[in-house]
């Protein structure tokens, strides 16, 4: 009855079940502060759309509660627009290598496989981290020891870069190659797995460029506004793999979730909440890990010429 | 009351009488000449169209044979087989293979041209109406169909023409149904094929052979055509026509939403 034919993916979908996908994604969004493109994109998958199109068609989905949540800090002046530039630079340059990347995997029939396998990796790699380090924290507030505040004097190696320039929001005179090579990976992710990139742009800003944490999460999803949107335009051009008719109630459910997540999200304390937000990346990557090493029901896949 | 005893004493009559009948106006039908039976058909839509509320279609085949020597309804003189076929589309098959314990898509092989749909439906098992050599000749069955590749002596090559057929009737997409043709009365017939969700567009052959005695006497031919229709039409010929402007329109149409959003929501 609520099914929809999806004219790219060439297949009918249940639009109810793709809402409701829409808003639990959403709602974790909000609760955590990530685009939550890490969780739709593999749902997608596990759904049924081919991988390449849940890649363009997720990433489409994060400028929709990217530019809700940008607004939001924006109005508390926490957006480093200065430093956003330089990230979305830096984006442009690893989006359209990604996007290339995956056209040429997609034309050797390795699309699939690459995408599972970088997400295996990453998400295994940043909840592990994520889960020791929130571990840490939770035991130090038990112990009662304040949390190490950021000390506004202390240099690392990041300082002796050349190409400085000053960012006045965020309180920083620091070359402008770490900005950019932060952006130019978080492009090639956004683009290879249809993520904002937002879990591994935030620590690199907190511990690298030693950003304030309240400005570094305005800045981060200022900067994925930009480069979701170019990433799904390349999508788009090179690889015709954007739905928009499948994009449309995953935004809708996006936007609904992400409002009443955000509201959740204030009642819990941020090393817990940084807690559960690593065991469900682990999750996820289990989940895909458990797809590539356990026998498949069937060994052969008809895979369409591209462009045919 | 009864009016209608005496209305169907000759309707019995009849039905006694027409056994007989057939058997003295044997001989006669024996001597006239083979090709004089004719098949028509028709299809009860020439156009599909996939709208966003597309499913899967149902199409109908329906036919008649034309100075039919049949006299009664299923007395098994004439078969009837309908060959419906989709565009072909060159298409490839991988298999996966297990490297550092992960499944990966091996080498595959490509078909040139392997049609998008393809259903056989006949009014009794095809390989009862008529000999293999003539079911290949017509191209009738999918163990005949040609896709573009002859390389029959290569085992692996079996096994991947298999897992293609295979793979298309999972999913519909190729069918043989041995019991997909009904008579009615002694010279109509039809045919139901149940088009899947992920039908290809193009155009569509339907070729229904009639046959008497394992030999083609007649044929026919029609077409229909499968389209992408309304908003689905425009999208798909936006996406793949216009592909930067379709993809500034999904960039803004979920701006538009975010923006939506947070006004809705905001709290001040």
């Amino acid at each position: 009855m609520f099914q929809i034919y999806l004219p790219i993916a060439e297949i009918s979908v249940n639009v109810m079940l793709m809402l409701g996908l829409g808003t639990a994604v959403g709602f974790l969004s909000g609760m955590f502060g990530v685009g939550g493109g890490f969780l739709l994109t593999p749902f997608l998958m596990l759904s049924g759309i081919p991988p390449a199109i849940a890649v363009a068609t997720g990433a489409n989905q994060i400028v929709a509660s990217s530019v809700s949540g940008t607004l939001a800090h924006w109005r508390r002046g926490n957006v480093d627009l200065k430093m956003g530039f330089v990230l979305i630079a830096g984006g442009v340059v690893g989006a359209i290598v990604g996007v290339l990347l995956l056209k040429l995997l997609r034309e050797v029939g390795q699309a699939g496989l690459m995408i599972s396998l970088t997400y295996v990796c990453f998400l295994g790699v940043i909840g592990a981290l994520m889960l020791w380090e929130s571990a840490r924290a939770m035991l130090r507030v038990r112990a009662g020891k304040a949390v190490a505040a950021r000390k506004s004097g202390q240099h690392n190696w990041i300082h002796g870069l050349p190409f400085k320039m000053r960012f006045p929001t965020s309180r920083l005179y620091i070359s402008t190659i770490p900005p950019l090579v932060i952006g130019v990976a978080v492009g090639l992710l956004a683009s290879f797995l249809g993520v904002g990139g937002g879990f591994i742009m935030v620590p690199a800003m907190i511990y690298l460029l030693r950003m304030p944490t309240n400005i570094v999460i305005g800045t981060a999803i200022f900067q994925i506004i930009f480069v979701t949107a170019i990433v799904t335009v390349l999508h788009a051009t090179f690889n015709h793999t954007l739905d928009v008719v499948l994009a449309f109630p995953l935004v809708i459910g996006g936007v609904i979730g992400g409002q009443f997540g955000v509201r959740a999200g204030q009642k819990l304390r941020a090393e817990q909440l940084r807690a559960l937000l690593a065991l469900m990346v682990l999750g996820v990557a289990l989940r895909v890990l458990i797809d590539l090493v356990v026998r498949p029901s069937d060994l052969y896949s008809i895979v369409p010429l591209v462009g045919s | 009351m009864r009016a209608t005893v005496v209305h169907l004493v000759p309707l019995f009559l009849a039905l006694f009488l027409a056994p007989a009948l057939a058997k003295t106006k044997a001989p006669e039908t024996e001597e006239e000449p083979a090709s004089q039976e004719k098949v028509q058909s028709d299809i009860s839509t020439r156009q599909v169209s996939i709208q966003s509320n597309f499913t899967g279609a149902e199409i109908l085949i329906f036919g008649s044979i034309d100075f039919s020597d049949s006299r009664t309804p299923g007395e098994g003189t004439y078969d009837v087989i309908a060959v419906v076929r989709g565009p072909n589309d060159p298409i490839v098959i991988r298999k996966k293979e297990r490297v550092a314990g992960i499944w990966v898509n091996g080498p595959g092989k490509t078909f040139d041209k392997a049609p998008g749909f393809y259903a056989v439906l006949s009014s009794r098992p095809v390989r009862a109406i008529a000999s293999d050599r003539t079911l290949k000749e017509l191209g009738i069955g999918l163990s005949d169909l040609d896709f573009g590749r002859h390389i029959a002596a290569d085992p692996q090559e079996q096994a991947f023409r298999s897992a293609m057929i295979r793979l298309k009737e999972e999913k519909n997409l190729f069918q043989e149904n041995d019991d997909g043709v009904k008579f009615i009365g002694r010279s109509l017939f039809r045919a139901n094929v149940a088009l899947p969700v992920n039908v290809p567009t193009g155009r569509y052959t339907v070729d229904v052979y009639l046959f008497r005695n394992g030999a083609v006497v007649s044929n026919s031919q029609g077409s229909l055509e499968v389209t992408k229709a309304g908003i689905e039409a425009v999208l798909y010929r936006l996406a793949f026509k216009h592909a930067f402007i379709y993809g500034l329109l999904g960039v803004a149409l979920a701006a538009t939403m975010g923006l939506a959003g947070w006004y809705a929501f905001r709290r001040d």
